[in-house]
This record gives C-alpha cells, structure tokens and sequence, in this order.
C-alpha cells in the first residue's frame, strides 16, 4: 500500500470516528487544522486505524505525530 | 483567580494543545459557584505546594504526566476492553508503593478536580444534597479521604457537634488531606478499612471514587454497611470505563454498579451520572466514554 492509499483510508477513519463527511486531510494536516481533533477523538482514531491496517503502534509513536504526514509514516513502516 | 485558571490552561495548551481541548470545552459550562471553589482551592493549594518547594508549573506538570498514563491505559482498554491491571499487588507494585509515582499521580489527581468538568459536577452533587442529611448525622466517616476536597465540605456543612473520621490507606493522601484541612474534629486513621473496626457505627459514610480500585466492591460494600447506623447514608462514586494505572474493578456501565450495590442490601435515594466527555449518549456507548456514576442510598427495608 502506498502513501496516497494509507492516506485515503486514514481519511476514511476520521471521517468515522469526528463524524464529518466533509473532511479532507492532507499529510500537512495537524490537529490545530481539525477542530474535533482533540485527545478523545485522537485515541479513538488511533485504535481504529491499529484495528484498520492490523498494526499496534508504540506509545512513543502516538505522541510524536505531529501530522497526518507521520502518522503514515508510521503505518507504512509497520505494512510494508 | 481567573488568572490562575487562565494560566494553567495557557500552560496545558502550550505542552498539550490536543488535551487543552477537552478543556476548553469544559470552560463554558462553569459557573460563579466554580469560580469561588476553585479560587478557594487553589490559593490553599499554591500555598501548600510552596511550602513544599514546587510550583503550579510542577503541578501542571504532573496533570500532564497523569494525562499520558490515562491516555495510554485507555488505548490499551479499547484494544483488550479490560484495565492493564486486576489486582491490587500488581497496583501496588506499580504505584502504590512507587513514592515518584505516587507524587505525581496525587498532584495530577488534585488538578483534574477542577479541570474535569464531571469531577465537578459530582463534588457540587455532594455539596448540594449532604444539607438534607445534616440533621441526621451525628457521626461522619470518609474512606479513602484522598486530598480531602469531600471532606471539607463535610465539614462545613455538618453540625458542629458532628465528629467526623477519616480512614485510609496512603500515607500520602493523609498527609495532603491534613495539609489541606487542618481541624481537630477529623480523627484522621492511616488504616486499612477492612482492619478498622472500633465498634462505633456511622450515620453518614463517604466513599468516593474507592470502589473501582479494590479487587472485590462487593466485599468493600458489605463492610461499609456493617458500619453504617440502620438509618444511615452512605455517598459513593465511582465511574464507569475509566482506565488509569490504579483502577482494577471494571464496571462496563450503570448497570452493574446499581446491581452490585442492591446486592450489598443497600437501596438507591438519589443519583447521578456524568459523562467525562462532551459527547452525545450514542458517541458516549460507542467510544466507552467514562461515566462518573453517584449516589446517596441507604439500608434496604427487609420485606417478607
């Protein structure tokens, strides 16, 4: 799976658990950017993305992610 | 004070902006009553902190290291749908008996009672209803005192003939209770409640968020009503899906805190549930959002 596909199905997921179909992120795209994106929605998103690619992440990648751009780095590292 | 309160948040928001969120959603609901217990609070608190050498800025700190154990326990909670931890050695071996973590567990626990919108919720509960029981109380007991917040306000709004006693099992928390209430009508017990036992009964008895840390509520249960007077109250708290490093009894909702508290032969006078979230009841299930579930109940009437 490439970047643009994680990225998609990223999309997808926070699509589901902010609840915004309009919601289109980039890998640019920080929390300051999403105003749901708050440590309640984060967690969600990131066990449903864990449960989606069939990956666990480290403690220590969920609080380095800055952007949308690095938590794909993270998955592409884990689904290669 | 709103310089305070102002200034912890810029704080959390500098460190954390994702948690400052939550927060801030938190801001609107609070009223002057907040204000003046939060003002109150935390100009007793900064002053405590000071005689300890540390700053709001340490304590901010330890909310914050607190913050990324819950949000840690949590995302393991979704992915196992159990807390980390089932017995208590294991909790004492991990925090109880850690002084570090202890020290910022206790400080992160003080700050969120007024950050947390629903562990406010619950103390205003508390001060709002304890009124209609004064008269009845001559005697008040708290287990597990923690930094004596319910305490205090027991202690204003009882009689003044009312004896009140505080028992619990850390060092630490009767330490910080002490330093926030200073007064010689607490018998403070450093005890494990199932070894206190002086025979006296109680016609008021405390016990917030106690239950979700012991392996067996029940049991817990069964001991607070053969302490309490037949015509006592008993408070308690206790939340729902709320993973934390120290939490070992799970209730997956409401449900099975009522029933476990008719099995103790205790029936229900009033209740409470808060969300720990701004969310809607459908998110709420969804997400296993907490809920801080209290009440007020008595001894069951036994019919034949």
């Amino acid at each position: 799976m490439n970047r643009s596909e994680i990225l998609k199905t990223v999309n997808e997921v926070f699509i589901d658990i902010l609840d915004d179909e309009s919601l289109v992120l980039t890998e640019e795209t920080s929390a300051n950017d999403v105003e749901d994106w708050d440590s309640l929605n984060h967690i969600q998103i990131v066990v449903a993305v864990e449960k989606q690619f069939k990956i666990r992440f480290t403690s220590q990648e969920i609080l380095s992610w800055k952007t949308v751009g690095e938590m794909i780095s993270s998955i592409s590292s884990k689904t290669l | 004070m709103e310089q305070t309160i102002n200034y912890i948040y810029n704080k959390i928001e500098a460190i954390n902006p994702i948690h400052s969120k939550k927060l801030k959603k938190n801001i609107a609901f609070f009223d002057e009553r907040y204000d003046k217990l939060a003002d109150a609070f935390f100009k007793k608190y900064i002053q405590i902190l000071q005689l300890q050498n540390k700053t709001l800025d340490y304590a901010i700190d330890c909310y914050l290291q607190m913050i990324a154990d819950v949000n840690s326990e949590t995302i393991e909670f979704l992915r196992t749908g159990k807390y980390t931890s089932s017995t208590f050695e294991e909790v004492n071996q991990r925090v109880y008996a850690r002084p570090e973590t202890m020290e910022y567990y206790m400080h992160g626990l003080i700050m969120s009672q007024f950050l947390w919108k629903h562990h406010y919720q619950m103390l205003d509960y508390f001060i709002n209803t304890l009124p209609g029981y004064r008269n009845k109380t001559k005697s008040y007991l708290e287990i597990g005192v923690g930094h004596g917040l319910y305490l205090s306000k027991a202690l204003e709004i009882l009689d003044d003939k009312t004896t009140l006693t505080a028992v619990d099992i850390s060092r630490t928390s009767i330490a910080l209770a002490k330093s926030f209430i200073n007064d010689d009508r607490i018998a403070y017990n450093l005890e494990n409640i199932y070894d206190y036992n002086n025979g006296e009964k109680f016609d008021f008895i405390t016990l917030g968020e106690v239950l979700e840390h012991v392996e067996n509520p029940l049991q817990l249960l069964l001991k607070i009503y053969g302490l309490l007077s037949d015509n006592g109250v008993l408070f308690f708290t206790t939340p729902t899906n709320a993973p934390a490093i120290d939490h070992i009894y799970l209730f997956n909702n409401v449900n099975e805190i009522q029933a476990i508290i008719k099995a103790a032969g205790f029936e229900i006078e009033s209740e409470r549930s808060f969300l720990s979230e701004e969310v809607s009841p459908e998110k709420a299930e969804k997400f296993k959002i907490a809920i801080l579930y209290g009440a007020f109940v008595k001894k069951a009437k036994i019919t034949q």
